[in-house]
C-alpha cells in the first residue's frame, strides 16, 4: 500500500552556499542596474525646480557602488566554477567529444523546440541552459568592463582608465555606450527565458526546480 | 623687425603681451611663474619656420586663427613664427608660392613644423585633391616626412574628420594613418581652438619638445578632461534638471543639455575652460549642446547630433538602441508565452499521470 508521493525520490545538496548567494546578489543587482542605468541613459523624472536635490548624482551613485557589487558577485561565482563541487563547476559543461553528451544535449534541444517529449532528468544545468549561462556571462563581463570603462573616462590619468581606456581606440566610446545600453535589453530578454523554463522544469520534473534556489536541495528522479 | 617693436605698431602693449603669456601658461597647466619664461621663449630669435599645409578642408581651422577683430597678442605670434606657407593668407600665389616653400623645405629640412589642414583622400590616386599638380598624398608624404614633428589640425587631418564620414568617397585619411612613423599632435575639434595650437607651439619653443599627450595623440594640457567634467552645467546634470525641449522653462534657465543630445559626457575638450573668440563663449553656455567634434569617429558616431546615443546603421529607418531592445525583450516574452500556452496543453493531465505511473511503480 502507498500513499500518494511525487515523483522525486532522493533530495540531492546541488546549489552550494555561494551559488545560491551570488544568484540572488546578482538578482537584485540586475534590478538595480537596470532601473539606474535606464535612468543615466534617460532621466524621465520631471526636473525639480529646487536645487537643493542631487538626483541623477545619487542615481549615477548607486548605479556604479551596485555595479561594484555586482562585478564581486562575478568574481565569486567564478572563483566558484573551480572549486565548487561538481553541478557548480566546469565539469558538468557538456563535451561535445562524448556520445551520452551529445544526445542529452540534442534531447534538450527537441524538448524545448516542441519535437520531443522525454528528456534525461539532469539535477544541475542542462547542457541547453548551461550554453545560455555561458553566453550570459559573456554578457555580464562584457557589461562590467565597458561599464567601468565609461566611468573611468571622468580621470583619464587614473588606474581604472589604464586597465579599462585600451577599448576606446578600437570602438568609439559612443557604440560602448550604446553596446552597455542594449545589453541591459538583452539580459531583460533572457530574464524572460530563465524565469518561463525554471517554472516549465518546475512542472514536468517534480524536482523542486524552482525551491532549489532558495533551499540548494533537489530531487533525484527514482530509476 | 622683433616681436617687441611689432606689438609697438600694433597697439598691443608689453603689459598685454605678459598677460597673454600667463594665459598660455594656463592653458599649458604650468606655473605661473613660467610666464616670464614664455616671454623669453617667443621673443628669442630661434623661432622655426611654419609649412601650413591645406588638404580636404573648408578652411575653417584657418577662420579659427585668423578670427580676432583686433591684432591680439596670440595672433602676433602665429605672425612672429615665420609662416613660410600659407595658402589662404600668403600674398603670393601660383608658381611664387609654391617656390616659397620650397626655399623653407631646401633651407630648413628637418628643422620647420609643418602644420596640416583637411584630410587627405586617397582614393582615385589621390586627384580628388591636387595643389600644383601634385596629390595631397604626395606632398603630405615630402613635406610632412622631412619637418621636425607635424601638428594636425582641426578633426580632418587628425581623423579623416567630415571627408572620412560614412561612405567616405574619397577614401579620405588622416595624418598619422599617413605618416604613422612620424610625430604628430593631433589638435582635433572643429574648427581648432587657436589657444591650443599657440599652446602647442609655446611648449615646443619652451621645451623643445612637443607636450605630454593621450592615446589618441591630443595633447593633455587641451584633451585631458571631458567637457562634461568641467561645464558650467553639471550641477543641473547631478540635480536632474535637464532641457526637455528648445526654449521652455528649463532652457531658459541655463539647465542641463543631456536630453538634448548633448555630446560633453562622450567628448575630451578644453571648451568649457578656454572657451572661443577669446574666451567669449562655447556651445553650452550658448544655449546649445556639445557635437561631439574632436572625438575620433565624428561625424559618424556622435550623430543624430539631438539624440544621446548613435542609430544603427543598415536598418534605414531610424533604429535606435531603445526600439530593438524593446523589440528583444518583446520578441522572448511572445516566444515563451507561446512556448508556454503550447507546453501546458501538450502536459495536459499531467498530474494524473505522473501519479498513476507512481501508482503502477509501487504495485509491481
Amino acid at each position: 500500500m502507498s500513499t500518494k508521493e511525487c515523483a522525486a525520490k532522493r533530495f540531492i545538496y546541488v546549489w552550494e552556499g555561494p551559488v545560491r548567494i551570488t544568484h540572488w546578489i546578482n538578482f537584485f543587482c540586475i534590478i538595480i542596474l537596470s532601473f539606474t542605468g535606464y535612468y543615466i541613459h534617460n532621466p524621465f523624472l520631471s526636473g525639480p525646480i529646487s536645487t537643493d536635490v542631487y538626483v541623477m548624482g545619487t542615481i549615477r551613485y548607486v548605479h556604479y557602488l551596485t555595479g561594484i557589487v555586482f562585478a564581486m558577485s562575478l568574481i565569486i561565482r567564478f572563483f566558484w566554477l573551480f572549486v565548487g563541487n561538481y553541478y557548480s563547476s566546469w565539469h558538468s559543461f557538456i563535451n561535445p567529444l562524448n556520445k551520452n553528451d551529445r544526445s542529452t544535449f540534442w534531447a534538450y534541444l527537441k524538448y524545448y523546440t516542441l519535437l520531443g517529449r522525454k528528456v534525461p532528468h539532469t539535477l544541475g544545468h542542462n547542457p541547453l541552459a548551461l550554453l545560455a549561462y555561458i553566453a550570459l556571462f559573456t554578457l555580464f563581463i562584457l557589461q562590467v568592463f565597458t561599464g567601468f570603462a565609461l566611468w573611468s573616462q571622468a580621470n583619464p590619468n587614473g588606474l581604472m582608465y589604464s586597465l579599462t581606456g585600451w577599448i576606446f581606440p578600437l570602438i568609439s566610446n559612443q557604440w560602448i555606450r550604446f553596446f552597455h545600453y542594449l545589453v541591459m535589453f538583452l539580459i531583460g530578454g533572457f530574464v524572460i527565458n530563465h524565469i518561463y523554463s525554471a517554472v516549465l522544469f518546475d512542472f514536468k520534473t517534480q524536482s523542486g526546480e524552482i525551491s532549489s534556489i532558495f533551499s540548494g536541495w533537489k530531487a533525484k528522479k527514482r530509476d | 623687425m622683433g616681436i617687441a617693436e611689432k606689438m609697438k605698431c600694433l597697439g598691443v602693449s608689453r603689459r598685454d603681451f605678459l598677460k597673454y603669456c600667463t594665459a598660455v601658461s594656463g592653458t599649458l597647466a604650468l606655473s605661473p611663474a613660467f610666464a616670464p619664461k614664455i616671454a623669453e621663449a617667443i621673443e628669442s630669435d630661434t623661432r622655426p619656420p611654419v609649412i601650413w599645409l591645406e588638404f580636404q578642408d573648408c578652411a575653417g581651422d584657418t577662420e579659427s586663427l585668423l578670427r580676432a577683430s583686433a591684432p591680439t597678442a596670440a595672433q602676433l605670434i602665429l605672425d612672429h613664427l615665420s609662416v613660410d606657407y600659407h595658402e589662404t593668407i600668403m600674398s603670393a600665389a601660383g608658381h611664387q608660392a609654391e617656390s616659397a616653400k620650397e626655399n623653407t623645405f631646401e633651407k630648413y629640412k628637418g628643422k620647420y613644423i609643418c602644420v596640416v589642414e583637411g584630410s587627405i583622400p586617397t582614393g582615385a590616386d589621390g586627384a580628388y585633391c591636387t595643389v600644383g599638380g601634385r596629390s595631397a598624398e604626395d606632398i603630405l608624404k615630402e613635406v610632412g616626412g622631412n619637418a621636425a614633428f607635424i601638428i594636425a589640425v582641426g578633426t580632418c587631418a587628425t581623423y579623416g574628420g567630415l571627408p572620412a564620414a560614412y561612405p567616405n568617397p574619397t577614401d579620405a585619411k588622416s595624418v598619422k594613418e599617413l605618416l604613422p612613423n612620424k610625430t604628430v599632435i593631433n589638435l582635433p575639434g572643429c574648427p581648432v581652438n587657436v589657444e591650443n595650437l599657440t599652446g602647442t607651439i609655446v611648449h615646443y619653443l619652451l621645451f623643445g619638445a612637443p607636450p605630454a599627450m593621450d592615446k589618441f595623440l591630443r595633447p593633455k594640457f587641451a584633451y585631458g578632461k571631458r567637457i562634461h567634467d568641467n561645464c558650467e552645467r553639471r550641477a543641473h546634470f547631478d540635480a536632474g534638471q535637464y532641457v526637455e525641449a528648445w526654449g521652455d522653462y528649463g532652457h531658459k534657465q541655463g539647465w542641463c543639455l543631456y536630453k538634448m543630445g548633448c555630446k560633453g559626457p562622450e567628448t575630451f575638450h578644453n571648451c568649457p575652460t578656454i572657451r572661443w573668440n577669446e574666451g567669449l563663449s562655447w556651445p553650452v553656455q550658448a544655449g546649445h549642446g556639445c557635437a561631439g567634434c574632436s572625438e575620433p569617429g565624428f561625424w559618424d558616431t556622435m550623430t543624430p547630433l539631438y539624440k544621446r546615443l548613435p542609430n544603427v546603421p543598415g536598418f534605414g529607418v531610424e533604429a535606435t538602441a531603445t526600439k530593438i531592445g524593446a523589440a528583444v525583450v518583446g520578441i522572448s516574452a511572445v516566444v515563451f508565452g507561446a512556448h508556454g500556452i503550447i507546453s501546458a496543453i501538450r502536459n495536459r493531465g499531467l498530474v494524473k499521470k505522473v501519479e498513476s505511473s507512481e501508482f503502477e511503480d509501487d504495485d509491481k
